[in-house]
């Protein structure tokens, strides 16, 4: 378990980050959601290293993860379709890490691993894209590998689709998976499958769990 | 530390054994001109993995690589050999 990362209160480093995290405040309270845990376990706050992951049904996803999980800084895997846009270098100040779907590479893949063992908070959507169909898409295992590198657990969350834009937004968070507490820290290419499979099915509870209780 | 080719190969196939023991391709079938996705049926990860299992395993470090630097087992010999050299 990596140690939990002091961020300082001022960084110029994180300036972009906290400027629109500050900026957009009205924003945020405006939109603030229903937050729902799974249990008093989920409830607890995320300290150290940790990987977030979430459904992906829209393109302000990004944000409500942040609204989310607001006491932590993060950062964000976007795919090089967005990043390779002029709006990209703003993404890269914004905490955003470039990943190449099509060619993943060891760099991205080194950083990842590298600001999760400083205890960073590091955002993903493990469908890869925006999911266009209903529920959740497959899960990619990228994530699962980052984990059992850095041995930071994974927490999912989901972001519930709003049918209207008036409807308050609902956010479920999960208790937190170890795959190293699972698996042990060199697993074989079955158990990586087997543990992007289970953490598929942790979200498909979530989803349910507002179904079950919510209505 | 030198190593010769076959060395390479056996260490390398040890490595994607213990990650895939159950991969008939890998155990039984295995040869420098063996491809990683379409005869073993490596995914991005996957060669992700064994990547950084090799780099464990030789000591040595991997510059910048994407999954799709390496199509066949004998590249990948190719690489380390350069490395250890």
């Amino acid at each position: 378990m990596s140690k939990p990362n002091k961020a300082r209160v001022f960084s110029l480093k994180n300036f972009p980050h906290d400027f629109v995290w500050i900026t957009g405040a009205p924003v945020v309270l405006w939109h603030r959601p229903k937050m729902i845990y799974t249990s008093d376990k989920a409830k607890e706050k995320i300290r150290g290293g940790a990987l977030l992951i979430a459904n992906h049904t829209g393109v302000s996803d990004p944000v409500y993860m942040m609204i989310g999980v607001p006491y932590r800084r993060h950062f964000f895997v976007v795919s090089e379709e967005v990043m390779d846009k002029p709006v990209g270098r703003l993404l890269r100040a914004m905490r955003c890490i470039r990943i190449d779907r099509n060619n993943p590479n060891l760099a991205t893949f080194r950083e990842i691993v590298a600001r999760l063992k400083s205890g960073e908070l590091i955002s993903m959507f493990p469908e890869g894209r925006i999911s266009v169909e209903d529920g959740t898409s497959e899960f990619k295992s990228g994530m699962v590998l980052m984990a059992v590198r850095s041995g930071v657990p994974i927490v999912p969350m989901y972001i519930k689709p709003k049918t209207k834009p008036t409807e308050r937004l609902t956010i479920v968070l999960g208790e937190r998976v170890s795959v190293t507490e699972l698996y042990g820290e060199h697993p074989t290419f079955a158990q990586i499958d087997a543990a992007t499979k289970l953490l598929y099915e942790r979200e498909t509870e979530l989803s349910g769990f507002i179904d079950k209780n919510y209505k | 530390m030198l190593m010769t080719r076959q060395e390479i190969f056996d260490r390398l196939k040890e490595i994607l054994v213990a990650a895939d023991s159950g991969n008939k391709a890998i155990t039984e079938n295995s040869s420098e001109q063996s491809r990683l996705k379409e005869d073993f049926g490596l995914n991005s990860v996957n060669i992700l993995y064994m990547v950084i299992a090799i780099e464990e395993a030789f000591g040595i470090y991997f510059d910048e690589v994407g999954v799709n630097s390496f199509a066949t087992v004998g590249e990948v010999i190719d690489y380390i050999e350069g490395k250890l050299k």
